[in-house]
């Protein structure tokens, strides 16, 4: 692959990062797995790259593929993330000090979200970025009504998980 | 669902609280590959140890030192196996050793010393099962030629016509060398791509560290 096209994946990349920090927030507990999950990401976008054409986004087009690798590779590892390993959650949830009731309810919130399975997490990603349908069904691959569909059980689903 | 909303507030506030990669750190990610390549090196030459380990159990030399009445033997193939066996554990714990420092290794320097580094255990591992493959061929002509009843009308006949001679060792010679080219070949193709993937991986990071 010639030096212009990487040099430009990486500016872009450097540019959209947050995207995948994100996304790495959302699927993985503790720094390491973080980084893990940022770099497999990373080399999955890169080998996506040659068939990037621009007639989108960048970012739309990283929102893809990195959401199909979180989810990808989130089924390849146990689904089961233990609470413990959560307790290390804690340290960038409560960076600044606030509202203490609000935090711990964000907290919990959290924890809820990371019980729910590799695609119902996409689904609360893309809702958490603010996406709109259209773009939520094309970025996963599933029909409008589908995800308003999963959305509404999304929701009932975390609202048993918070208030069992 | 006025949680989500709640979590939405939060997760925009954090937007920016990640610590930014360089530029330069994501084109080292981007040559990390490395590792998997080595771990592939790691798995491969483990599965081909189970596959020449079942294949010997399956056809044993012991049997066969028996079938020529020379078990007496059987103690130094034993011995010669063992250390066969010793060489190649070393060999992948060494593949192991590599796997290990090039997934932790964090400077691009040491990466690829790491790389070239791996590039020759594997090479030397090529040649010594070329080597032992050289040997054991002409051991087994050896003993064949020494013991086997079976090719002892041949050797009446090679000692008495010169010609028999030449062409008996000509065939044997002919057979090692396309022994020895089958296994080449196949060590090639076996690790050959890997080889050259982290060749074209190390002088990638070349380019970074200049």
């Amino acid at each position: 692959m010639s030096d212009q096209l990487e040099q430009s994946f990486v500016q872009q990349l450097k540019q959209n990062q947050n995207i995948i920090h994100k996304i790495c927030r959302l699927y993985t507990s503790g720094a390491d797995a973080h980084k893990d999950l940022f770099q497999e990401i990373t080399i999955q976008l890169w080998k996506a790259f040659p068939k990037f054409r621009g007639d989108s986004k960048f970012s739309t087009w990283a929102y893809r593929v990195a959401l199909n690798t979180a989810i990808t590779l989130y089924r390849k590892n146990t689904r089961s993330i233990s609470t413990v390993e959560f307790e290390s959650q804690r340290h960038f949830i409560s960076q600044e000090d606030y509202n203490y009731e609000e935090e711990e309810q964000i907290k919990l919130l959290y924890q809820a979200v990371y019980q729910l399975n590799d695609i119902e997490k996409a689904l609360v990603f893309m809702y958490l970025e603010e996406k709109d349908y259209a773009e939520i069904s094309e970025t996963l691959g599933i029909s409008e009504v589908n995800a308003r569909v999963k959305m509404n059980r999304i929701k009932g689903k975390l609202r048993k998980i918070l208030n069992p | 669902m006025e949680e989500l909303d709640l979590l939405k507030k939060d997760w925009k506030k954090k937007e920016n609280s990640f610590s930014q990669l360089s530029e330069k750190e994501i084109y080292k990610m981007l040559h990390r590959k490395s590792s998997s390549i080595v771990k592939w090196i790691l798995i491969i030459s483990i599965i081909e140890v189970l596959v020449w380990t079942s294949i010997s159990i399956i056809y044993s030399t012991d049997e066969y030192l028996k079938s020529l009445n020379h078990e007496e033997l059987v103690i130094y193939f034993r011995v010669f196996n063992f250390f066969n066996y010793g060489v190649i554990l070393a060999f992948i714990y060494m593949f192991y050793k590599n796997y290990r420092n090039i997934s932790t290794t964090a400077s691009t320097r040491s990466l690829m010393s790491n790389i070239l580094k791996t590039r020759k255990t594997v090479q030397y591992y090529v040649w010594y099962n070329l080597f032992m493959i050289v040997i054991g061929l002409i051991t087994g002509f050896i003993l064949a030629f020494s013991f086997n009843p079976e090719i002892g009308i041949l050797k009446e006949r090679m000692v008495n016509e010169g010609k028999y001679m030449a062409i008996t060792i000509g065939i044997l010679i002919l057979s090692i060398v396309i022994a020895v080219g089958i296994f080449w070949l196949f060590y090639r193709i076996l690790y050959g791509i890997l080889l050259r993937k982290l060749l074209v991986n190390y002088k990638e990071l070349k380019k970074i560290d200049l």
